[in-house]
């Protein structure tokens, strides 16, 4: 019944009495320590399980599971396609096969196209059409292509570049995300860690023809080139070396609290669910994407209602404090759940980007994580 | 550290299968003449055997093909041939030539008398629909409820008019099971001033659990996490017990807390709120001519008191007991739900002289997990 509804939100919510999310809310606004259910601190993530490379079939693969148990599986598979030329790309004349960015500027057929990258989501429980798989595919596709595009120091390894083998042939990447369990929380960080490290594990095969010849590879599989490069290998000495696909992190804030990897109770209460693209650019700093905002579902919660309107309590209730409390009509009662309405503080979205980028803030964290995950 | 990131947990099926050939045996009585007999699977099964944990049987799987077995709960035998099929996933029971399969989930089978937790997930014009975990959804009649203030009378129109004034969907509501119908569904009731809507504090579902016979009490279904240890060989989730509703004098300064361990694996931590305190919170100036009249009212109050952030913090630690209770496969009870409360103020006092300086390890060392949740579970198990 609320399904399409929940598939907009940002999860799907569970039915929380008025009571819990009042509790909940307080103890999460608590100024400068908030007590989340579990016990973490707002920027700590619940532990995961990472492996990659199970797919035999696959370019890279990954799988990721969550300690909540939901899992996620993600096979990233390549394929070389003919570049259609446009008549403007046609007269880039120069091309040189080792992606120097200067002889390649203003050339689609050499900077290579977004749509080269094709991600495809499976949630269970919802059609491939359903606006959440839809939604969260566009949310990471665009992050990953966009890396690049929108950046005036146009790195060459970023991966629309790096897709591009030579001027009329490319690589076209198929990334299928599949989450194997029911989205217990909004999927969008396990499937994006995912994909991250799939993406950190996909391999090419070693291009053997040389310039403008049709492409023809190495078929030993060993001397497989990394798309990203790793940092250990030696065969690719680029500044693109630490240039790493992006990753999505979902943030929410709750009062003045920023918190960090959410659970399904605590998205219910948040006044703002944001989805934070990150990615390490040049020099290993860390460069935001992205920023997109989640609708949060605690619009759509039941208000509870105070003990001076509850008709049940009105012999218990002394008269004069009963119509005080009315006259203030929709004030804020303390212990009792209002929905949150209007936006949030510019101060808080800046505190989660910051929290994010800052040196040794959580982002970073995030990614060298992933980087220590073994890759077989 | 912000995040954690594990290789995964490979099942270790050499050593693990003599394991299991123990768990198995564990409830069989001391029949000498069953010793030796083992489950011996079909020779198809025996080769794959290295491949397949053996001490978790799944649907249609052939348990065995020995005919001197009894087919017992969760299995089934095709009437042309000897051989047990399983047909739910979960554990093997033996008692002496009954042979069961005990699943690893079940939803819960209400039992008149039994204490549940539940939602309200569907108000109609006489009765409220409770999610109690159960195949299907317990009903609650309007009579079935007490009237605020204690009035004994029939329930009129304008009692069924302001339904949602009581209970409204998503109420947490603490009944107990009055009658089970034909078809299993349950009727509640919340005739008692224990009874009623739930506030000030936390839910907790310790789900995919059911009290799946009566006659197992030790044992009900248990969550399996996907990323547990492989340790859980046992089943967890709550237990009829004699008492399931008890209060914790909590430490560092918590206050009392009050747990409700619902039969049906929905678990309730609150603030400790007795008849006076929850009256004295509603007002100030109350006669005690009217206190039993305060009492009932505020049981459809959805406001919460005034709760401290020390309460908070313990409310929080007591869920994660239960949580590593759980996800270790312990039953949970007061007994194992106080011993776990014990050792992790244990735990956290070791650690906090580990690391009282250094700001960052403290931040996070509320959360329960790894190491020192094994550490909780081995003093609840082995400890006592």
């Amino acid at each position: 019944m609320s399904n399409q509804r929940q598939a907009s939100s940002a999860s799907q919510t569970p039915h929380l009495s008025p009571a819990e999310l009042s509790y909940l809310y307080t103890s999460l606004s608590l100024p400068g320590s908030p007590i989340r259910p579990d016990g973490r601190s707002p920027t700590q993530f619940r532990p995961l399980t990472a492996e990659t490379n199970i797919l035999p079939g696959t370019n890279g693969s990954a799988r990721i599971g969550f300690a909540d148990g939901t899992q996620a599986i993600v096979g990233v598979k390549a394929e070389v396609e003919r570049t259609t030329l446009s008549a403007d790309t046609l007269d880039a004349r120069e091309f040189d096969p080792n992606h120097d960015r200067e002889s390649q500027e203003g050339s689609a057929a050499v900077s290579g196209h977004g749509s080269w990258v094709q991600m495809s989501i499976e949630i269970p429980g919802f059609r491939d059409d359903d606006a959440l798989p839809v939604f969260l595919s566009e949310m990471m596709r665009e992050s990953l292509v966009g890396s690049v595009g929108a950046d005036e120091s146009g790195m060459a390894g970023g991966l629309k570049g790096r897709l591009v083998i030579n001027k009329r042939w490319h690589w076209r990447l198929y990334i299928d995300v599949l989450l194997l369990s029911q989205p217990l929380s909004y999927p969008l960080p396990l499937l994006s860690l995912t994909t991250h490290l799939a993406l950190l594990s996909t391999k090419l095969p070693k291009l053997k023809s040389q310039g403008e010849e049709d492409p023809f590879f190495d078929d030993d599989w060993a001397v497989a080139e990394y798309l990203y490069p790793r940092s250990s290998s030696t065969l690719k000495k680029s500044p693109s070396q630490h240039v790493r696909p992006p990753v999505t992190l979902l943030v929410i804030s709750v009062g003045d609290n920023v918190i960090f990897d959410p659970n399904r109770e605590e998205i219910a209460v948040a006044d703002a669910v944001l989805a934070i693209s990150v990615t390490r650019g040049e020099g290993g700093g860390l460069k935001l994407l992205s920023i997109r905002t989640i609708d949060p579902p605690s619009r759509l919660t039941q208000p509870g209602i105070p003990n001076s309107e509850n008709v049940n309590m009105l012999g218990a209730t002394p008269a004069e404090e009963n119509a005080l409390t009315q006259a203030t009509g929709e004030e804020e009662v303390s212990g009792v759940w209002r929905p949150r309405r209007g936006g949030v503080k510019r101060s808080v979205v800046a505190n989660m980007v910051r929290t994010v980028l800052k040196k040794g803030g959580v982002g970073e964290e995030v990614l060298e994580g992933l980087e220590g995950v073994e890759v077989v | 550290m912000a995040i954690t990131i594990l290789p995964p947990v490979v099942e270790d099926f050499g050593p693990r299968q003599s394991d299991s050939e123990d768990e198995m045996s564990i409830n069989s009585d001391e029949d000498t003449e069953m010793g030796g007999v083992s489950l011996d699977r079909p020779t198809k099964r025996a080769r794959l055997e290295n491949k397949i944990g053996t001490g978790i049987v799944t649907p249609g799987e052939v348990v065995t093909d020995d005919p001197q077995w009894m087919r017992g709960h969760g299995t089934y035998m095709n009437p042309l041939s000897t051989s047990i099929i399983a047909t739910v996933a979960g554990t093997i029971n033996k008692t002496n030539k009954l042979l069961s399969v005990h699943p690893l989930r079940a939803r819960y089978t209400p039992e008149i008398g039994d204490l549940v937790i539940g939602r309200i997930v569907e108000v109609q014009s006489r009765r409220w629909k409770v999610d109690v975990a159960a195949p299907l959804l317990a009903g609650l009649p309007l009579s079935a409820i007490n009237l605020p203030g204690g009035i004994l009378r029939r329930r009129t129109s304008a009692d069924e008019l302001q339904i949602r004034t009581f209970f409204s969907e998503g109420d947490l509501v603490v009944a107990e099971v009055q009658s089970v119908h034909q078809d299993g569904a349950a009727s509640l009731h919340t005739r008692s001033l224990k009874y009623g809507k739930l506030r000030n504090g936390v839910f907790l579902a310790v789900t995919g659990t059911g009290g799946s016979g009566a006659s197992s009490t030790s044992t009900k279904g248990g969550v399996g996490s996907a990323s547990a240890p492989a340790a859980s060989s046992g089943t967890g989730g709550v237990v009829r017990s004699r008492r399931q509703v008890w209060t914790v004098n909590t430490a560092n300064g918590g206050g009392d807390v009050d747990v409700i361990l619902g039969v049906n694996g929905y678990i309730w931590i609150s603030k400790h709120a007795d008849g006076a305190a929850a009256a004295s919170s509603a007002t100030e100036n109350v006669s005690i001519t009217r206190m039993e009249e305060m009492v009932s009212s505020s049981i459809y109050s959805s406001q919460n008191d005034e709760i401290a952030p020390q309460t908070r913090r313990e409310i929080a630690r007591l869920a994660q007991c239960i949580r590593v209770l759980v996800q270790g496969g312990v039953r949970v009870d007061e007994e194992t739900v106080m011993g776990a409360y014990e050792a992790s103020l244990q735990v956290d006092l070791e650690v906090g002289d580990d690391d009282d300086e250094d700001e960052l390890h403290q931040e996070g060392r509320e959360y329960l997990e790894g190491a020192k949740a094994r550490h909780i579970l081995e003093v609840v198990i082995h400890g006592k």
